[in-house]
C-alpha cells in the first residue's frame, strides 16, 4: 500500500515537495508509519536528530481531516497529514 | 453568525474592512477587533517577517469548533464572530489574524475574543516560520496539538 505524507510546518524541511510517499506492509499502524520516516530521516539526512525530534512529537490527520492514534491502521492507500507541534495565531 | 477563511497571500491580502462590515449590527452594542501582527523581536532575535503554514481544512474545521463551543462553555448566545487567519509570507507589523466579534454587550465581547486566540493558540494547525535580519530562519517549535 502507498501512504502519501503531506507535510506542514517544520516538517516541510524533510523533502523538496510538500509530502513523501512511502509503501508499506498491510495492517501497519501509524506507531509503523512513524518508524518508516524515522528511517527515512536516517537514510536521508544521516539520522538528523532535530528532524527525528519534529517526527516524534508530531500528531498525524486522516483524510477526513481528524487526528488519530497511533493505533490507528492503514487499510488502504491514502493521504495521512503530519502535524507538528502548533504555533500559530 | 460566522465567518472563517485562510488567507492565501500569493491570491489576495487580509481586509480589516471585511470585518467591521461582517460584524456591524444594531443588535450589538459592544465589538472588539483583534490583529495579530509580527513583531520586530522574539527572544533576542531581530525578526524581519514571518512565513505562516496552515492545513487549511483543519483550521477551518477547528475554528467553527471553537465557535459552536461557545454557546456551552461561555453562554454567549448572540454574536457574531469573523476570523481570519492568512497563509504565507507576513512582513515586519503586518497582520496575520483578524478575530472581530460583536455580542450585545462588552464584558462578554472581551471574553469572547480572548477565549477564541487562546483556542486557535492551542487547537488550530497553524505553524510560523520566523526570518531574521542575519538571513537564517526557522521554524517555532510549537505545543503538540491537542485533539478534542
Amino acid at each position: 500500500m502507498k501512504v502519501k505524507l503531506e507535510l506542514y510546518g517544520a516538517s516541510r524541511d524533510l523533502s523538496k515537495k510538500s509530502f513523501i510517499e512511502f509503501n508499506i506492509e498491510g495492517k501497519s499502524s501509524i506507531k509503523d508509519l512513524k518508524k518508516k520516516i524515522i528511517n527515512y530521516v536516517d537514510s536521508n539526512f544521516k539520522g538528523n536528530n532535530n528532524f527525528k525530534k519534529i517526527v516524534e512529537a508530531s500528531a498525524f490527520c486522516s483524510e477526513d481531516n481528524n487526528i488519530i492514534s497511533d493505533n490507528y491502521i492503514i487499510n488502504k492507500d491514502q493521504k495521512i497529514g503530519i502535524i507538528p507541534p502548533i504555533g500559530g495565531g | 453568525m460566522l465567518h472563517t477563511k485562510i488567507i492565501d497571500l500569493t491570491k489576495e491580502s487580509i481586509r480589516p474592512e471585511d470585518a467591521e462590515e461582517f460584524i456591524a449590527s444594531s443588535k450589538f452594542g459592544a465589538s472588539i477587533v483583534f490583529y495579530g501582527t509580527v513583531r520586530e523581536n522574539n527572544e533576542n532575535k531581530k525578526v524581519t517577517g514571518i512565513t505562516y503554514d496552515a492545513h487549511n481544512e483543519m483550521v477551518v474545521k477547528s475554528f467553527k469548533e471553537i465557535y459552536n463551543e461557545v454557546d456551552e462553555k461561555l453562554k454567549i448566545k448572540s454574536k457574531a464572530v469573523f476570523i481570519e487567519h492568512v497563509k504565507g509570507y507576513v512582513g515586519l507589523g503586518e497582520v496575520s489574524i483578524i478575530i472581530a466579534v460583536a455580542c450585545p454587550h462588552r464584558a462578554e465581547a472581551y471574553t469572547l475574543s480572548r477565549y477564541i486566540i487562546e483556542e486557535i493558540k492551542k487547537r488550530s494547525p497553524i505553524w510560523k516560520k520566523e526570518h531574521y535580519q542575519n538571513e537564517e530562519s526557522e521554524w517555532l517549535k510549537g505545543n503538540p496539538i491537542q485533539a478534542n
